[in-house]
């Protein structure tokens, strides 16, 4: 058998292809080197089947194969799975961080403390009103200042139970907007995945390698992952179930989710965002209910709300009480603060007093001013410092988080990222095939030519 | 190790390493800013909840360092009159002697019982004596005057005391007893009450002066009014061993104001020229971190393929 007068035109053809393929792929990386969730693109080839020469020799008997040229298997992203797995749970954890963070922070900034218009600062006034008081019992100025005084305390502890109670309906309405099965942004994840994993279903079938499909839709399981834990199970027709919440965690230990938030090309919203689901589960979504959560009232804002409150009722108490009983007589002094108010939110100044002359007396005042540093301080110090480590410890939790983040991403980044430098390297590289390619084809069209043209050119 | 470097790795390395650079600057902005190291709760909880306390307890500190400058006034007022009151009775002892010699005339043991009144009233005056607006020999009921002038001595006032608070579970009474020396006199004009006590005294000497009683003057009198002087004497000593006692308190809580307040400073107020230091250091860092991210992210193979 002999050679065909054409097969090299083709082999050459089969380069330039190759390399403009591979010219094309690097045009598209260096277009997408900062678009977010692209992974970088890679011509894979093949060698073509080779042609089998008869051998034109005796001795050697067999044959030999003559090279055919290149072909394009296929265009592929460069990812790796298991570094997008870690890098939605350390996603998880630093968005929970985040949140719980940022909110204890306004705890603590409504705290105002340790400052001279905190709250500790009003109550050390207010004992020290009181003791002046003791020094003059009969003075209106003295009964005034005491007055005012209580009125800071009063005022300051309604505005820490406010803030609480308002920072609780914050959260809460930030978990039903992040949760609202219709408008939530968890939904919107959920129902755009669903439908990538239709299109690549289809993509499929028609043998084709959807790559911006696949960058899209891990994007949105990255994005989701800040609201929640998510597990991804791979389906054998490309399409990838996504459990969310606390079944995300159960699916990652082996348990089959019978509702995955994503189920293919449909979505199972109503079974996912449940508090049960959610609670205790990591993310933004778990942090808020972390806080607070409006279904059972618990959480580490209302704990706070309950300790203030603790706080409160030992102010009205041991003053209400030290006033109470400190008149050896027996005499019957108002109290100082309405018996009724123990929270934080209702803690008033009796009203009568505003218009009471001399209603104690020296031992009474002097009583009252000796409760600085009783257990009314001791209580209020001790839910500072509580909030203070609370805060530093997510805040702590919160950077480590996020630099694991950073190096998990600087990994993906490393295998799917796009370098510059790389892909300059390979356009010359690529480039200079192409040139290669192009001056075989002008070879061959040159030996052609003497054969057609030259060979029994006389005749 | 890291195989490839990519582009968005540089820059996302560079950005977080800046804006880390710029949140450490920001702290210790704050810290120069403020003077203080602790400017939230979560800076040191454990300092912080120091730092209340120690507040709290200058806070204290300061109540009684205002009581005890109360009590000294009281103390003071109350010295003061004493002494007036004991010149007033070394006077009435003199006339007393001069009288008891038997030698002056009706006329001028009548002037000396006119005098002897006239003190009896400065002494009472001396008992109404107010400090702040309030009456300081009246016991407990501060508002009300002890004596009346006139022929009235009755005490008006009650047996209880004044007592200021100058440290933790310590008071002192601030108010001497000086209706235990002076007593009653005479309740209804013309009949002492009979109970020794000082007013009583003075008014038999003048009595005994009008009529012309040397015997008695000589006698049980100058004796009755020895013992007077001597629990009035007694009653100075008592206030001012208090006042010694609120001196001492004084500078007892001026000591531990002191400390709390090198303590608290300890705990909660920036090392300025540590933190200066850690300033420039940072900034120089940073300074340093941008002018290497500027070539770094500028340059790739690009720049130095031709054509």
């Amino acid at each position: 058998m002999t050679i065909p007068s054409f097969s090299g035109l083709n082999t050459a053809l089969s380069g330039l292809e190759a390399a403009q393929a591979a010219i094309d792929t690097t045009g598209q990386n260096i277009a997408n080197a900062d678009t977010p969730g692209y992974s970088r693109q890679q011509v894979d080839m093949t060698e073509r089947d080779p042609l089998t020469i008869q051998s034109l020799s005796n001795v050697t008997g067999g044959g030999s194969q003559l090279g055919q040229g290149v072909d394009i298997t296929t265009i592929s992203r460069v990812r790796d799975q298991f570094l997008d797995v870690q890098y939605r749970t350390q996603n998880t954890q630093t968005n929970g961080d985040n949140t719980s963070s940022t909110l204890l922070g306004q705890v603590q900034a409504a705290l105002n403390e340790p400052s001279s218009s905190g709250l500790s600062s009003a109550l050390s006034n207010f004992w020290s009103a009181f003791t002046a008081l003791g020094n003059d019992p009969t003075n209106q100025g003295a009964l005034q200042a005491v007055l005012g005084a209580g009125q800071t305390v009063a005022s300051g502890l309604n505005t820490l139970g406010n803030e609480l109670t308002t920072l609780e309906s914050q959260v809460t309405s930030q978990y039903n907007s992040l949760t609202d099965p219709n408008t939530g942004p968890i939904a919107s994840d959920a129902n755009q995945i669903a439908a990538l994993n239709t299109q690549i279903a289809q993509a499929q079938v028609n043998g084709l390698n959807p790559n911006t499909l696949f960058d899209q839709r891990d994007q949105l399981i990255d994005d989701l992952s800040q609201y929640s834990n998510v597990n991804v199970t791979q389906q054998s027709n490309g399409m990838v179930n996504v459990s969310f919440g606390n079944a995300a965690t159960a699916a990652a230990g082996g348990t089959t989710d019978p509702t995955p938030l994503v189920n293919g090309g449909s979505v199972n919203l109503t079974a996912n965002l449940t508090d049960a689901n959610l609670s205790g589960s990591g993310g933004t979504v778990g942090a808020l209910l972390g806080l607070y959560d409006s279904s059972t009232g618990q959480g580490k804002i209302a704990g706070y709300l309950t300790t203030l409150n603790g706080v409160t009722n030992n102010l009205v108490t041991s003053v209400n009480n030290a006033i109470a009983t400190a008149d050896p007589s027996g005499a019957t002094a108002p109290p100082f603060f309405t018996a009724t108010g123990t929270t934080a939110t209702t803690i008033a100044v009796n009203p009568s007093l505003s218009t009471a002359t001399a209603p104690y007396t020296e031992a009474e005042a002097q009583a009252a001013g000796a409760l600085r540093g009783g257990s009314a301080d001791q209580s209020y110090n001790a839910f500072v410092t509580q909030i203070g480590s609370d805060v530093q410890s997510t805040q702590n939790a919160q950077q480590t988080a996020q630099s694991l983040l950073s190096a998990i991403n600087n990994q993906r980044q490393s295998v799917s990222g796009v370098s510059l430098d790389e892909e300059m390297t390979n356009l010359i590289t690529y480039q200079q095939a192409y040139q290669a390619s192009a001056r075989v084809m002008n070879a061959i069209d040159e030996t052609l030519n003497t054969l057609v043209n030259q060979v029994g050119a006389g005749i | 190790m890291i195989g490839r470097v990519t582009t968005q790795m540089t820059s996302a390395d560079l950005l977080a390493n800046i804006n880390a650079s710029l949140d450490r600057i920001d702290t210790t902005q704050e810290e120069l800013s403020t003077g203080k190291k602790i400017n939230q709760p979560s800076d040191d909880p454990y300092g912080t909840s120091l730092a209340l306390q120690l507040n709290n307890e200058l806070g204290g500190l300061n109540d009684y360092a205002n009581n005890v400058s109360d009590a000294t006034g009281w103390t003071q007022a109350g010295n003061a009159a004493l002494s007036d009151i004991t010149n007033a009775v070394q006077r009435v002892r003199e006339l007393v002697v001069e009288a008891a010699n038997g030698t002056n005339s009706q006329a001028d043991m009548s002037a000396d019982a006119d005098e002897v009144n006239q003190l009896i009233d400065q002494i009472k005056q001396d008992a109404n004596t107010q400090y702040n607006g309030q009456y300081i020999f009246s016991g407990a009921a501060t508002s009300t005057a002890p004596y009346e002038a006139g022929s009235n001595d009755a005490y008006a006032g009650d047996n209880g005391s004044v007592t200021r608070t100058i440290g933790p579970n310590t008071s002192v009474a601030v108010n001497g007893n000086l209706a235990g020396v002076l007593g009653t006199g005479q309740t209804v004009a013309g009949q002492p009450a009979g109970d020794g006590k000082l007013l009583n005294t003075l008014r038999n000497i003048a009595d005994d002066m009008q009529s012309g009683n040397s015997g008695a003057l000589s006698g049980t009198d100058l004796s009755q009014l020895d013992t007077n002087l001597n629990s009035l004497t007694g009653l100075s000593a008592n206030l001012g061993a208090v006042t010694d006692r609120l001196q001492m308190a004084s500078s007892r809580i001026q000591s531990l104001q002191t400390a709390d307040t090198q303590v608290l400073s300890n705990t909660q107020d920036a090392d300025m020229a540590q933190t200066e230091i850690n300033f420039s250091t940072q900034q120089a860092a940073l300074t340093a971190a941008l002018q290497a991210g500027a070539h770094i992210v500028q340059q790739s193979l690009m720049d130095f393929l031709s054509g």
